[in-house]
């Protein structure tokens, strides 16, 4: 229950957040969304699920923060994450392969105390 | 130095003649490939059983409350005398509260027909129109009750209302949360054996004492598990009362 | 590229691209129903909903194996580049497609009870501290929530409004949201299927999608991050007439040196929009022509021609024993560098 009301109260601010974001503040931090008001209803869901990541870039970008960052691509990050991918999908095929049950395996019914 | 150069594909631009070959030949493998991937899979699809819904039917019996609700057939046009019947309610739910102070009664019941070989069940109809007292209490049937010793048996939980055919498939793991939601619900749960006892592979689950045991098996629902307990003749279902201390993963 | 957004850019390249994904799952899904179940040893027929949320699930599951295949196919052979172009809508269909295959669980396996379906699959769910028997919703839903969020942040708008690098991770969640959804097959369907054909298959492509990123992951180039502020790049004979050399400064920098005719620009190799490669581009008509999506940029000063408006980082190099080297330090994006001018000899 606690789970499915945090899930709900996530997605109603994502809600007002996706009001605020795509009516005010979408044209003055992107100018190729000035005017352009047909996609904007395809960005709801994407501002809905990430608000918060939202919230964060467009604090960033109001402020004009952006640095050269944005020309550097986070290799090292994908490199990590591939290299753990690489691991864990054979780990998982692995272990779940190893525990596989054959219904054919099972022993027939012992009897163990006959009845009085 | 000057090797040929390999043809560049730009999105916005026509594609390059010689990766448009490539191209199509990706193309048409994706598509054989999607369709063999299509056949593979479906084809080989694990056969469910017998099990399935059979249609409405009307059964007068002897109502048994105990682990779960089981109706024992002294006539009906679909069921034999001397049958006994599962009994669950509609959608994921049991038939504890129609059932209840109906014990050692006659009654009457109104439903879908669930047939799974020698596992009857029946699927009741809400409230009185599914279940009630009926008419002549005087009929009588003679329901041997008989202990076949203790047992240790390995197979797999159930629910007593998908796995005789209320879903097609109604075991497995894919079906377990399903399963755990009718058991919830206090739908029956019934241990299918590797093996026979007493001629049916298919028992009622009760605890030690004889009353119902929905949350210690819930763990276990669709993992081939072995457990041990006293099994018991009622009519015609075998009762196994388990000792939940006893549940092992099986090997 | 820029100008105004519209909801979907499409073109003749990605009309073409949509309509083989659509007509691989309506094929899948009527092969599947009408051709491979009635063939299957069955004594009755399936539940419709089981039937299809097989269909929908083992397609969405094949999906998403063959869209972790184009990355490393492209990197090892480029000719796969024009499969990448377009993958984001491979992507959103998946997501479609898994989202389908979740409806019919919902509506089967988690309906016919008092509660709501959420409800009745939140209360049905045990078995954490178990392998076998481990609530295999609980990790489809992630996947599938995951899945959303690629999905519904893969218009063009968010790459901008996200930059590329934060983009590009958050857009990693697909190797989580693929882990999860092996191992909701591994721990559910997977167990269940008692013919090895689907086992076989299920496992092979798995191992396959590893083993083609291990082998991507193993063709990267070394670092050169050695400390000082001008780095050795390469001769300019070196490189072939509009194309380009790309040097790597640090693991997260590389920057791509393009000659056209005599003369040698060089560029941040990441592109401003998904941060593609630009050095493994060419030049088309006078621009740096990114093989990814087709965003340009003159090479001298790293600006798209109008009317776009991207802008990449530029470098200084000089030329010292015939050899160029790269100023480690960055131009801000969009400086005009004076290119180098070198003729190179015996040039077919």
């Amino acid at each position: 229950m606690t789970i499915m009301m945090a899930g709900m109260f996530y997605l109603y601010v994502g809600g007002a957040v996706a009001v605020v974001f795509l009516v005010f503040g979408l044209g003055r931090i992107d100018e190729n969304a000035r005017g352009a008001w047909i996609f904007r209803p395809l960005l709801i869901p994407g501002v809905l699920l990430v608000w918060p990541l939202v919230i964060w870039r467009w604090v960033v970008l109001m402020r004009g923060e952006e640095k050269l960052d944005r020309h550097r691509m986070p290799r090292i990050r994908q490199e990590r994450a591939q290299l753990v991918f690489v691991i864990v999908i054979p780990l998982i095929l692995l272990v779940s392969f190893a525990l596989r049950q054959d219904p054919a395996s099972l022993s027939a019914p012992v009897l163990l105390e006959a009845p009085e | 130095m000057a090797k040929p150069q390999e043809p560049f594909f730009v999105g916005w631009g026509k594609v390059p003649k010689a990766l448009r070959v490539f191209l199509a030949s990706c193309a048409a493998l994706l598509v054989v490939a999607f369709g063999a991937l299509a056949y593979a899979t479906s084809a080989t699809q694990t056969d469910t059983g017998s099990g399935a819904i059979m249609g409405r039917t009307e059964v007068i019996g002897i109502l048994q409350e105990k682990p779960y609700p089981v109706l024992h057939v002294i006539q009906s046009r679909h069921f034999e005398p001397g049958d006994s019947i599962l009994l669950s309610g509609n959608g994921k739910s049991g038939a504890i509260d129609q059932a209840a102070g109906l014990d050692g009664k006659v009654v009457q019941a109104n439903g879908f027909r669930l047939d799974r070989g020698d596992l009857h069940g029946m699927q009741l109809r809400n409230g009185q129109r599914g279940l009630k007292l009926a008419a002549d209490q005087n009929q009588t049937l003679d329901i041997p009750v008989k202990s076949l010793g203790r047992w240790r048996l390995q197979g797999e939980v159930c629910d007593g209302k998908c796995l005789v055919g209320a879903m097609r498939p109604g075991n497995g793991l894919a079906h377990r949360a399903c399963a755990n939601l009718c058991l919830l619900g206090d739908v029956a749960p019934v241990f299918v054996s590797a093996g026979q006892v007493d001629g049916s592979a298919f028992f009622l689950m009760s605890n030690p004492e004889g009353e119902p045991v929905t949350q210690e098996v819930l763990k276990y629902t669709a993992v081939l598990v072995e457990v041990e307990g006293e099994v018991e003749r009622r009519g015609g279902v075998l009762v196994f009362k388990v000792d939940p201390e006893t549940f092992r993963v099986a090997p | 590229m820029s100008v105004k957004y519209t909801p979907v850019q499409w073109n003749k390249n990605k009309w073409g691209y949509d309509a083989v994904l659509i007509a691989l799952v309506v094929l899948y899904i009527t092969v599947f129903i009408e051709v491979g179940t009635p063939a299957a040893d069955l004594a009755r027929p399936l539940d419709n909903a089981i039937l299809r949320m097989r269909a929908f699930g083992t397609c969405a599951l094949w999906m998403l194996t063959f869209i972790l295949c184009i990355g490393p196919l492209a990197r090892l052979d480029k000719r796969f580049l024009p499969v990448l172009y377009n993958r984001r809508h491979f992507g959103v269909l998946t997501a479609v497609v898994a989202f389908t295959h979740a409806m019919y669980v919902f509506n089967w396996y988690f309906s016919f009870t008092a509660q709501t379906t959420l409800a009745a699959m939140l209360a049905s769910t045990n078995g954490f501290g178990q392998i076998l028997g481990f609530p295999i919703e609980i990790l489809g839903l992630v996947s599938l929530i995951l899945l959303g969020i690629l999905a519904a942040t893969s218009h063009d708008f968010w790459l901008t409004f996200l930059s590329a690098p934060v983009w590009k991770s958050l857009h990693l969640l697909i190797y989580p949201a693929y882990a999860l959804v092996v191992a909701h097959v591994s721990l559910g369907y997977f167990q269940d299927s008692a013919n090895p054909v689907f086992g076989v298959l299920f496992v092979g492509s798995a191992l396959g999608v590893a083993v083609l990123h291990l082998l991507a992951l193993l063709k990267e180039r070394k670092v050169n991050d050695a400390a000082t502020e001008w780095v050795e790049a390469c001769k300019p004979g070196d490189i072939q007439d509009k194309r380009a050399a790309i040097v790597t400064l640090s693991k997260d920098e590389r920057v791509a040196i393009f000659r056209t005719g005599s003369s040698f620009s060089a560029v941040s190799n990441a592109c401003a929009h998904q941060g593609g490669p630009l050095g493994e581009g060419k030049i088309v008509y006078g621009c740096v022509t990114c093989p990814w999506h087709g965003f340009s940029y003159k090479a001298r000063n790293g600006r798209s021609p109008a009317p776009f408006t991207e802008m990449i980082p530029t470098y200084n190099m000089k030329l010292e024993d015939g050899t160029l080297y790269i100023d480690r330090k960055a131009n801000q994006p969009g400086t005009d560098v004076e290119p180098i001018i070198y003729e190179v000899e015996n040039d077919g």
